[in-house]
């Protein structure tokens, strides 16, 4: 219990220096990071996370539509309500989980197990500073950038779906589709995709930093935290999220009506 | 280089704190008593045979922070009696060379070499390249060979060589160099030893201090 409340209060204190140091992004090491980041992250991982969140989405779509037997209303909402607000943001949050978590505890642990942590406090450069502030900047915003291609890849291949397996037409499902979503929608997802890629990112910052023990066999350990510890917030964020959002904040104000 | 063994029993010496670059010693009330004590200017060697007490300066210089029943004097100012802010002052005068040279793995030489830079004095980084060239070119080690490797394909030479440029290029007023002939052959050694000269060539009020191995006289 002790050791828990020591992660989340280690966490907590990541996050809020990342808050409170968005400035060391104009610093050429630090920027160079984040250009990094970001490469790895939002840029040479699209193909494959796109891919296989338009296979899930797809799925999702064709299984439901058919389970609900649903009309061109119902499955454009299903689109909307479930891939573009939940099933998206998801996708794209478990895909980075598993590539850019898993490597940056990796990373992270290596670094301090070598001592290039202590190289950097010796050359007195904040560690997180350096480390975490564009780790974490560069995976929620490539997470919202994968969400973005995720929702549009589920979506469109939803549309296609569609008509193969209901009585409607790609045109038709697309008008209701455009009439239904709203600004909020998106703002609602990129939100938090921006905050599920921060918490995946703080996550793995901290194993990494704070891998249990000092030998080489603690890299493992730690990405293996990591990649647990930040699944089970992203679910729990999604929950809180959904609730928030959809039971208090503004309810009536998005509140499907199916 | 001047060898210049000056790690003595503990005992009460009077000096001038101005001409100290590096003092290290234990306070009267410790038993086992040692002063570690370096003057300002030059290149000075320090054989420490205890590695426990090597490490220990080292840190104590690094954190700014004596141990308990410990005095550490840098640059002239007794560490202990200087407020946070005039630490953090004093630190930034002290540049630090590791033994394997405390290069980021995922960074090429170059890249390792500015990091300092780009982080404490951003504006002095279109300098650099001119003046990174010209520190290899004197050190005898090909800018054109040695920028573009990463850590795991240079040399343990080439590592303490990038490790001490990086060093050199934010000129500090005072070096550690820590166990620099480790690991190395006598022509190596040679090499290595150009650090110092070219630091104090560019620097002529620096100290560099490197600490090595050996037994304590």
């Amino acid at each position: 219990m002790v050791g828990v409340y020591r992660e989340l209060e280690g966490c907590m204190q990541l996050f809020v220096h990342v808050l409170r140091r968005l400035h060391v992004l104009r610093l050429p090491p630090v920027a160079d990071v984040l250009t990094r980041q970001i490469y790895f992250t939002g840029a040479s991982a699209t193909a494959g996370i796109v891919l296989r969140g338009a296979f899930i989405g797809t799925l999702i779509i064709a299984y439901v539509i058919n389970v609900l037997d649903a009309d061109a209303a119902l499955a454009v909402k299903i689109l909307l309500w479930v891939v573009l607000r939940e099933i998206g943001p998801l996708i794209a949050a478990v895909l980075v989980v598993q590539r850019s978590g898993a490597a940056v505890a990796t990373e992270l642990a290596l670094m301090t197990v070598s001592g290039q942590v202590d190289s950097l406090r010796q050359m007195r450069v904040d560690p997180h500073d350096y480390l975490v502030v564009p780790r974490v900047i560069g995976i929620a915003l490539s997470n919202a950038a994968l969400t973005v291609y995720v929702q549009m890849i589920a979506v469109g291949g939803g549309m296609l779906l569609g008509p193969v397996v209901i009585d409607a037409s790609f045109e038709e499902l697309a008008d209701n589709f455009f009439r239904l979503a709203t600004p909020l929608d998106v703002a609602y997802s990129l939100i938090k995709s921006l905050l599920f890629g921060a918490a995946i990112a703080v996550i793995a910052c901290y194993h990494g930093l704070n891998p249990p023990g000092r030998s080489f066999n603690a890299v493992p350990r730690a990405a293996i935290n990591a990649v647990t510890q930040s699944t089970l917030l992203v679910m729990l964020l999604n929950v809180v999220f959904a609730y928030v959002v959809y039971g208090v904040l503004f309810f009536g104000l998005i509140k499907a009506e199916v | 280089m001047n060898a210049d063994p000056s790690v003595e029993d503990a005992r009460p010496v009077p000096h001038a704190a101005e001409a100290i670059a590096l003092a290290y010693e234990s306070t009267a009330e410790v038993a086992a008593g040692f002063r570690i004590s370096v003057p300002q200017g030059g290149c000075r060697r320090v054989e420490i045979g205890d590695a426990m007490l090597k490490a220990e300066l080292c840190r104590a210089v690094l954190d700014m922070h004596p141990g308990p029943g410990r005095r550490l004097t840098v640059l002239g100012a007794e560490v202990g009696k200087l407020a946070a802010g005039e630490r953090a002052a004093l630190r930034a005068r002290v540049g630090f060379l590791p033994a394997a040279g405390g290069l980021l793995g995922n960074l090429n030489a170059w890249e390792n070499i500015v990091l300092p830079i780009g982080y404490h004095s951003p504006r002095q980084l279109p300098k650099m390249a001119q003046r990174v060239n010209a520190l290899l070119n004197r050190l005898g080690a090909p800018p054109r060979a040695l920028l573009g490797k990463l850590p795991e394909e240079m040399t343990l030479l080439e590592k303490k060589l990038t490790g001490g440029v990086r060093v050199l290029v934010e000129a500090p007023d005072l070096v550690l160099a820590e166990d620099l002939d480790d690991g190395l052959d006598a022509a190596q050694r040679g090499t290595a030893a150009r650090l110092a000269e070219a630091y104090l060539a560019t620097h002529s009020r620096g100290t560099w201090v490197q600490l090595e191995d050996g037994a304590t006289t």
